[in-house]
């Protein structure tokens, strides 16, 4: 096969992968910029899809469209798709507040106490590692932070010239209020404490590159939480509820103080959905069921998915190995998985939109 | 949030703040202006919404000597008589916008009302 036949085949490659559209952004991989590195050596096509996110949950779909696309193109020999990716920032890596190497920032919160939101953070933490991303935790409950239980971390972070290097756990690093306080002792941290802390976690943690740091906030909407949206650059917030109505008005609540700051919200988490019973396979709705995906459709957020009461959730929990760790092929992991695919392409969209705003000097003095 | 968003917030010369927004408004306003309004809980009652700055206080030749964006909600503005507690959120920034176009929305909400 000729040079020049190899030429026509890369040109009738593009203008296939053209016409296959990427469904989160409803354009096409080619104005998308997505295909990198394509080849034809004696009609054998090979070529790089970028994806704004590892844990993207369209991968393999992407994939397929790619491949019968490239069906109509005559001449082809052979196909080698590889998939990589590249994952986008937005907000969260510009200007003062950035956070060094950190690309996205996604708070988990919640209207009240007692919903799961650590339980949630931590398990969606695993999920987008498991989805091949690198994740970090900040663990930024005041209250109650307890994140280091819940994963089995032991050992506190190293202080270096006045830069903290967080313990890991599954290459997940992790900073806590935990560690700035001794066990058990209670948590007052008034504002301009708080404040520094946050401020010593945004600046003096080496956290390495990370595609996604998740940030368990405190629950409910105080000056904690107003001064966390201040000084963390948020990419989205996450809220966490149960489907009862009184947590429900809580998260309402939750949700119009991220709106107020102009936090985007990435979705709301349904909780302790529903109960199976193990012995006589019963489902019992404890704490009613759908509220979540009501108010999300009330109030025009994603619904991101829900996470029934198990067992499971809460002994892996409480002992320091969590689900996705300990059976990761088990549904209540699946479920994880599913909502952090979901909050991962919600971020690639927000970021495809985001525009930084200009902050212009000021004059000196005279 | 339905306010716009600035695209660039610049300080043509001390005594005047410019704000180009998204939708493509421009907004200008007195540095003294600003300081006269602003939000912190130091120059408003927090209960009666009450203004606790005096007008005759502020200089005249007051202008903003440091400013930063505070998440992505809000500008912080450091003022050049030592006041740098106010936080202006893009929301208020916008309500504050006195172009002829804004004053007469204003006027109209105002008579609607």
């Amino acid at each position: 096969m000729s040079q020049s036949t190899d030429k026509t085949i890369a040109e009738g490659v593009m203008k296939a992968l053209g016409r296959v559209i990427e469904p989160d952004f409803k354009k096409d991989l080619v104005t998308l910029n997505m295909i990198e590195e394509l080849s034809v050596k004696e009609g054998h096509v090979v070529f790089t899809v970028i994806l704004t996110t590892p844990a993207c949950p369209l991968k393999e779909e992407i994939k397929k469209a790619c491949m019968s696309a490239l069906a109509s193109v005559p001449g082809i020999a052979s196909v080698d798709i590889r998939m990589t990716a590249r994952t986008t920032g937005g907000g969260a890596r510009e200007g003062k507040l950035a956070i060094e190497g950190v690309k996205n920032v996604i708070a988990v919160s919640s209207g009240k106490g007692g919903v799961g939101k650590s339980t949630t953070a931590v398990n969606l933490s695993i999920a987008l590692s498991r989805l091949g991303a690198k994740v970090g935790i900040l663990d930024s409950d005041v209250y109650g932070p307890n994140i280091p239980m819940m994963l089995g971390v032991t050992t506190l972070p190293k202080q270096v010239n006045n830069r903290w290097f967080p313990p890991k756990i599954h290459d997940i690093p992790i900073m806590s209020m935990a560690f700035m306080a001794p066990p058990g002792a209670p948590l007052i941290w008034r504002g301009p404490m708080l404040h520094g802390i946050i401020t010593q976690f945004v600046r003096d943690v080496e956290w390495g590159e990370l595609d996604y740091l998740v940030v368990d906030m405190p629950p409910g909407t105080g000056d904690a939480q107003l001064s966390l949206c201040q000084l963390v650059p948020v990419t989205g917030a996450v809220i966490v509820t149960t489907p009862q109505e009184v947590a429900l008005s809580d998260s309402r609540r939750g949700l119009a103080m991220f709106q107020k700051v102009n936090v985007p919200i990435l979705g709301i988490v349904e909780n302790m959905s529903t109960f199976h019973c193990p012995h006589c396979h019963h489902e019992t709705p404890i704490f009613s069921s759908g509220g979540g995906e009501h108010a999300a459709a009330e109030l025009k957020v994603p619904f991101l998915g829900r996470i029934p009461i198990d067992l499971a959730i809460r002994e892996a929990g409480d002992s320091g190995r969590p689900i996705g760790l300990t059976h990761p092929e088990s549904p209540l992991s699946e479920a994880y998985l599913k909502i952090a695919g979901s909050i991962a392409s919600r971020i690639s969209v927000l970021n495809s939109d985001y525009q930084p705003i200009t902050l212009g000097n000021l004059a000196q003095a005279t | 949030m339905n306010t716009p968003l600035p695209q660039s917030i610049e300080s043509p010369d001390p005594r005047s703040v410019r704000i180009l927004w998204r939708d493509g408004h421009i907004s200008l306003y007195p540095s003294r202006t600003l300081r006269l309004f602003c939000p912190c809980a130091s120059c408003v009652n927090e209960w009666t919404g009450e203004r606790t700055v005096r007008e005759s206080d502020i200089p005249e030749e007051i202008r903003p000597t440091s400013w930063n964006l505070v998440g992505q909600y809000a500008l912080s503005i450091g003022f050049s008589d030592g006041h740098d507690t106010g936080i202006y959120s893009f929301e208020l920034l916008r309500a504050l916008c006195s172009c002829p176009h804004c004053e007469q929305d204003r006027r109209q909400k105002h008579h609607q009302s």
